[in-house]
């Protein structure tokens, strides 16, 4: 799934600046809880998540993940989207609940996480 | 102090990004074998080198020294043959090592100078001493980064920086406490450097992952402490220490799940339990050794998959 | 509202406390204990990973109708124990939190409309 047919299903916002619309989406994943996002989170994938704060942006970052979701409306700080700019994540806001987000997504065809094999 | 760590790290990665064949002296003084010791006296004078490399028909066959000479001439032997005086199995480089690990060489053999050789015909290529290294480091900082950046340093310290011997590369990190603003600094720039290094995206997310967990672990629950990563040829190794309350069960720890994190913790997204059985995933190897009150010490490898033998 | 028997047959969903038969109003997938207080509503079934005891007290003051568990997560034993009094619905799935509110929102689940955004 094409990040801008992401951006639509959500009615999101990109406030990362710049990105390529056409980059591909694979998998969605969400939790708030950081050890388990490194734990099942895969590279190039999408997190969506109520949590805000820079450890989100250091777990996509650490673990390859491409793009993070913040729901309900919330608005990331400087802070969060210089450090996600710097690494180059897209950060989206919508204004939907994560329940909702993940139910879009997924019924528009992106896979989850668990969804692959578990290995390293 | 800050500025001075990056300026290192970047020296660190030129080492891995430039060959030897890039700072090594290419228009090389040879003698063949078969000269007498006696043909020295002009070459050593003139060039004011205190080593020759021995060549026949391009092969290298050994390097006779200035020593080699003055023993010589107190024997009065300056008639033998090169070739009978020498020193044979000499250590050399390959001129596409990276300059890595000429700088380990001359860190465990204390030699001043090696013969760099092509890997595919084995002929003497050209000559490198450590000067020719802080040379070449110095040109191509000056070239990739500002010159104030340049400044900062002098050339002397390379050898310092660059801990050698059985390590190739070293770095190291400060965690401060209970500071969740600042957390994740380490493994990221841990990442950074490791992805610059050329090292495979797999093996630098499994390194960063695990240096994350325990970076984040060192945040929550102590005071600070440090983590020192050691960038090996066939391994990454990072070592994690602090000076906290320790753990009592490491067993109990290492469970999926298990967590003591207080509230605040896990509002900021931490305490699922998951950190360490994460670094167990993601590594080859986890040490973990702790004593309550003591602190806990966690050491974590990642093997380099594409490690190839050079020697 | 879709009942919650129904959703336990079709997404194979193992029950281990409370009584399934109620009525799902919508979802909410959360891991912060904070976030679901301020932002769960009356009857949503609760997706989470968090095995704590306090979910069970959190879905007590929301009227959650259940709490689904993810991600092979088993709840501790004085989360059972909670939910068996209070009678809170605790049922556990080896899928994650992503897919199993995209099977939810197949079956007609949707999140909660956020007023103030
Ligand atoms: N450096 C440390 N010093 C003291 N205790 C530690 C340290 N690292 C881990 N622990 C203890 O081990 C437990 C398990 O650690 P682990 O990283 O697996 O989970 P967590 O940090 O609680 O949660 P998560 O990592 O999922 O956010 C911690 O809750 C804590 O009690
Ligand atoms: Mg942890």
């Amino acid at each position: 799934m094409k990040l801008i047919e992401i951006k639509e299903i959500l009615e999101a916002e990109v406030v990362s600046g710049e990105y390529d619309p056409e980059i591909e989406i694979e998998i969605g994943c969400s939790s708030d809880l950081m050890s388990e996002i490194l734990a099942f989170g895969k590279p190039g994938s999408i997190l969506l998540t109520s949590l805000m704060n820079i450890q989100v942006i250091n777990t996509a970052n650490v673990a390859d993940i491409k793009a993070v979701c913040f729901v309900m409306g919330k608005i990331p700080d400087e802070n969060i989207i210089n450090l996600a700019k710097k690494n180059d994540i897209i950060v989206f806001i919508t204004k939907f609940t994560t329940f909702e987000s993940c139910g879009r997504l997924y019924k528009n065809g992106l896979k989850s996480c668990s969804y692959l094999n578990f290995e390293k | 102090m800050d500025n001075n760590k990056r300026t290192t790290t970047k020296i660190q990665e030129l080492t891995y990004e430039l060959k030897v064949k890039d700072v090594m002296t290419k228009d090389v003084e040879t003698v063949s074998p078969k000269m007498p010791v006696n043909f020295l006296r002009d070459v050593l004078q003139n060039k004011r080198i205190s080593g020759v490399p021995v060549v026949n028909d391009n092969e290298f066959v050994g390097l006779i020294s200035i020593e080699d000479f003055i023993k010589c001439l107190e024997q009065g032997k300056m008639d033998d043959l090169i070739e009978d005086r020498m020193t044979k199995n000499i250590k050399t480089l390959y001129a596409d090592e990276p300059l890595v690990h000429a700088v380990v060489k001359f860190e465990k053999f204390g030699f001043g100078r090696f013969p760099v050789i092509s890997r595919k015909d084995k002929k003497l290529v050209g000559i490198i001493t450590k000067s020719d290294i802080i040379k070449g480091v110095l040109k191509k900082l000056e070239t990739a980064y500002h010159d104030e950046e340049e400044r900062r340093y002098r050339a002397s310290h390379i050898f310092n920086d660059i801990i050698a011997d059985e390590v190739f590369l070293k770095f190291q990190y400060y965690v401060e406490g209970k500071n969740f603003d600042k957390a994740g600094e380490a493994s990221t720039g841990l990442k950074k450097t490791l992805y610059r290094l050329g090292l495979s995206p797999e093996i630098v997310r499994r390194a960063a992952i695990s240096t994350y967990e325990a970076e984040i672990n060192v945040v929550a629950f102590t005071d600070g402490g440090i983590i020192v990563a050691y960038v090996e040829p066939h391994q990454i190794k990072i070592v994690i220490t602090d000076k906290g309350p320790g753990i009592p069960n490491i067993e109990n720890a290492m469970k999926p799940g298990f967590s003591t994190a207080p509230e605040w913790v896990r509002e900021l997204g931490f305490g699922a339990g998951m950190g360490l059985p994460n670094i167990k995933k993601f590594a080859d190897k986890m040490t973990l050794r702790s004593k309550v009150g003591k602190g806990t010490h966690l050491e974590i490898i990642v093997k380099l998959s594409n490690y190839r033998d050079e020697d | 509202m879709v009942n919650l028997k129904d959703i336990v047959q079709k997404l194979d969903l193992k029950v281990v406390s409370g009584d399934i038969n109620r009525e799902v109003s919508a979802g909410y997938a959360s891991d912060l204990l904070s976030d679901v207080i301020a932002n769960a509503q009356k009857d949503n079934i609760w997706i989470t990973l968090q095995t704590h005891v306090n979910i069970v007290a959190v879905a007590n003051l929301q009227e959650l109708a259940g709490i689904i568990l993810v991600n092979g997560r088993q709840p501790e034993q004085a989360t059972l124990k909670k939910a068996e009094q209070e009678n809170i619905p605790i049922l556990l799935t080896e899928l994650s939190t992503f897919e199993i509110v995209g099977k939810l929102y197949e079956l007609g689940i949707h999140g909660n409309k956020m007023s103030s955004a």
